[in-house]
């Protein structure tokens, strides 16, 4: 048995080697992620605790129009402790971090930033391997673990599907209604201010206890509510950046009645 | 020259005919789950790894006396090890085809299974781990052709092929710089996978990528020493030199002690952070649902009852002791990944800042996880004794006696000749 390797052999090898090399970065490109394209928007959600009176009426929008299961919503109601004998609520959708981790942890880059900050999923990349479920703190993700085909119960009263069904097997969540957005941007629309062009969940609330709008706008109704109130974010700790803000609930008399836009 | 057990005539029918039945089982439950989907498993939204990912894992571990043999043979050239890395070389490739089928059973979009390939993500530990796992089968794949090449059946039909793919073994060394880096690579991504992920703080530590390479490297010499002895004792075409695995041996009690010092401060230790989450997830491991596992499973059956009778050279030569010491280590290694992909998903942390509770979860695998993973197993075994049968994967005869310096090879008392 020879088990030596010439010195032919060897050129040989390192040949088809480096070949192989070359070809496979000729083919992928830089397999860094390229410049991304620039937004001017940085959209953004905040959440006034003070105003939320629980009904849930934005879950049932956002299962209407994104035709959500109702038993995995991407918005969730969640009651918490009551301060002062009044019940306090936190509707929970995906934070849309700007260090989100998710993304920076799915293998075929199925979930991504856009350039305004919107974290997306490419449901036709999810491999359904649910890393990203593990890796969300705010449990933002649901999986369909077979195929939705029952009727929802939120169409039509509170609106209509206006995105596709997910196919069995990804994983999906909240996407800020990207759609509503930019189909609003492209009629001259402004999102957070203009109903069509804003998320059904802000667009759905009865009491104004949800803000939509521009980060890069000081005059957007959320630059303006953050600047007006203290607001904390979901696990600031952990580095994430959510871009949900919430407005902790108050005494009755420091809520401004006539709200912040 | 090794000791036998008399089978019965019937017993290689039997066992064949059990796993293949095992296997048939398993198929069906597979199509039930291809058919409706994952929804058919006990895994939900909160605990959305389960059973299948644990043999995944422990199949990937155990498979790696694969590069470290290959490495101990044509790199550190430790030539007596040869026949031995030729067994692990078989195993390797048997345990990742299997982490494979696993893995297709558990993705939600088996059709996709490609994408990694496609599509990059650079920054993730788990596109890592899946590039050099289709990267090492390559290299286990071409290190497994010399294997069939040269077995006399497939010598007599196809002579040029067998040529052909004896030929490739000249690039051994080669190969086993290829599976060295990749193995290291990805041994350790796996247990980066679940390090990287700040979201569940009882994961959240480097740590966890030195342990899995660790254990795996103590767990794969272990399999492959086990397999071997099993061999050998069961089949009439096996045959072992008690000397060499005795060697091995001893190296793998030494290493369970320095695992048994890593994996002790590695839990311990995180008493002291505090971190909410975290903190819970240790006292599941410690005193709650897991701690059985952890304290006898993992600890005393996995690695200190083994440490012990590998090291010391009376009980290990003692052939009962011997192999009971290599099947511990093995189920130890097997309940470390268990209890490390379990104990990060059984404490949800709240993200709300008035609920201080976490949230505990529970995972129990579902009937038809259950027949596929055993139907994995059994393909494993089946194929692995097809191989002794039929491949000669666990032949040390072919050891030239010259290459064996016997002030260091031979033990003092060898009871099996």
């Amino acid at each position: 048995m020879n088990n030596k390797i010439g010195r032919r052999d060897f050129i040989k090898l390192a040949a088809v080697g480096t070949a192989v090399t070359t070809v496979t970065i000729a083919a992928k490109g830089n397999p860094l992620p390229e410049a991304e394209e620039t937004s001017p928007y940085r959209w953004a959600m905040v959440i006034d605790q003070a105003k939320c009176v629980g009904c849930g009426e934005c879950s049932l929008a956002c299962q209407a129009h994104n035709d959500t299961r109702a038993d995995a919503p991407w918005n969730r109601m969640i009651e918490l402790e009551p301060l002062n004998g009044e019940a306090v609520y936190a509707p929970v959708p995906c934070m849309h971090c700007e260090n989100a981790p998710c993304v920076d942890i799915c293998p075929v880059g199925a979930t991504y930033h856009r350039a305004d900050g919107i974290v997306m999923m490419d449901y036709e990349k999810c491999i359904g391997c649910r890393y990203c479920q593990l890796a969300c703190p705010y449990g933002a993700r649901t999986f369909n673990w077979d195929a939705n085909t029952a009727e929802n119960t939120a169409v039509p009263e509170w609106g209509e599907p206006e995105i596709e069904r997910r196919p069995r097997g990804v994983a999906e969540k909240c996407t800020f209604c990207f759609h509503r957005i930019d189909r609003g941007l492209a009629q001259g629309l402004m999102p957070g201010i203009d109903r069509q062009a804003t998320p059904a969940c802000v667009a759905a609330c009865p009491t104004g206890a949800r803000i939509f709008g521009d980060l890069n706008d000081p005059n957007s109704p959320v630059s303006l509510a953050l600047a007006k109130y203290p607001s904390v974010r979901l696990r600031n700790d952990l580095g994430t950046n959510p871009r949900v803000y919430y407005l902790p609930a108050r005494r009755e008399e420091e809520v401004v009645e006539e709200g912040v836009s | 020259m090794n000791q036998k057990i008399k089978l019965h005539r019937f017993a290689f029918p039997v066992w064949a005919a059990v796993l293949a039945l095992l296997m048939v089982a398993g198929l069906a439950a597979a199509i039930t789950v291809f058919i409706n989907g994952l929804v058919v498993t006990n895994l939900t939204d909160l605990v959305p790894w389960g059973l299948w990912i644990g043999i995944d894992l422990s199949a990937i571990a155990l498979s790696a006396g694969a590069f470290t043999l290959s490495a101990a043979v044509y790199l550190f050239g430790w030539k007596q090890l040869q026949p031995l890395a030729r067994t692990a070389v078989f195993v390797g490739f048997l345990g990742y085809t299997m982490a494979m089928l696993c893995l297709l059973m558990d993705i939600g979009r088996p059709d996709r299974f490609w994408h990694a390939i496609a599509f990059w993500n650079i920054h993730s530990p788990l596109w890592e781990v899946t590039m050099c796992v289709m990267f090492y089968f390559t290299v286990l794949l071409l290190e497994v052709l010399p294997i069939v090449g040269e077995a006399s059946w497939f010598k007599a039909r196809w002579p040029k092929l067998s040529h052909r793919l004896h030929g490739i073994h000249k690039y051994a060394p080669v190969l086993a710089i290829f599976g060295l880096g990749f193995s290291l690579l990805h041994q350790s991504s796996l247990g980066a996978t679940y390090g990287v992920l700040k979201a569940r703080p009882i994961w959240y530590k480097p740590s966890l990528a030195v342990l899995f390479i660790v254990s795996a490297v103590i767990g794969g010499l272990s399999l492959t020493v086990l397999s071997s002895k099993l061999a050998a004792l069961f089949s009439e075409r096996a045959n072992v030199r008690d000397d060499i695995l005795d060697k091995v041996s001893k190296v793998i009690g030494w290493m369970l002690f320095g695992y048994l010092y890593l994996r002790f401060w590695d839990t311990l230790g995180m008493e002291y952070t505090l971190e909410p989450g975290r903190t819970e997830g240790l006292h599941i491991l410690t005193s709650g649902a897991l701690a059985f596992n952890f304290w006898i499973g993992e600890l005393l059956l996995g690695i200190l009852v083994p440490a012990i009778i590998l090291v010391t050279a009376k009980l290990r030569r003692e052939p009962r002791l011997h192999l009971l010491a290599l099947v511990l280590a093995v189920g130890g290694l097997v309940a470390y990944r268990w209890d490390t992909n379990i104990v990060g998903q059984m404490v949800a942390f709240s993200y709300l800042p008035t609920q201080l509770e976490p949230l505990y979860t529970a995972y129990k695998p579902a009937l038809v996880e259950v027949l596929v993973g055993l139907g994995v197993i059994a393909y494993g075994l089946l194929a692995f004794t097809l191989g002794v049968r039929y491949l000669n994967v666990v032949d040390h005869s072919t050891l030239p006696e010259e290459v064996v310096e016997p002030a260091i090879m031979q033990p003092a008392v060898m009871p099996t000749d």
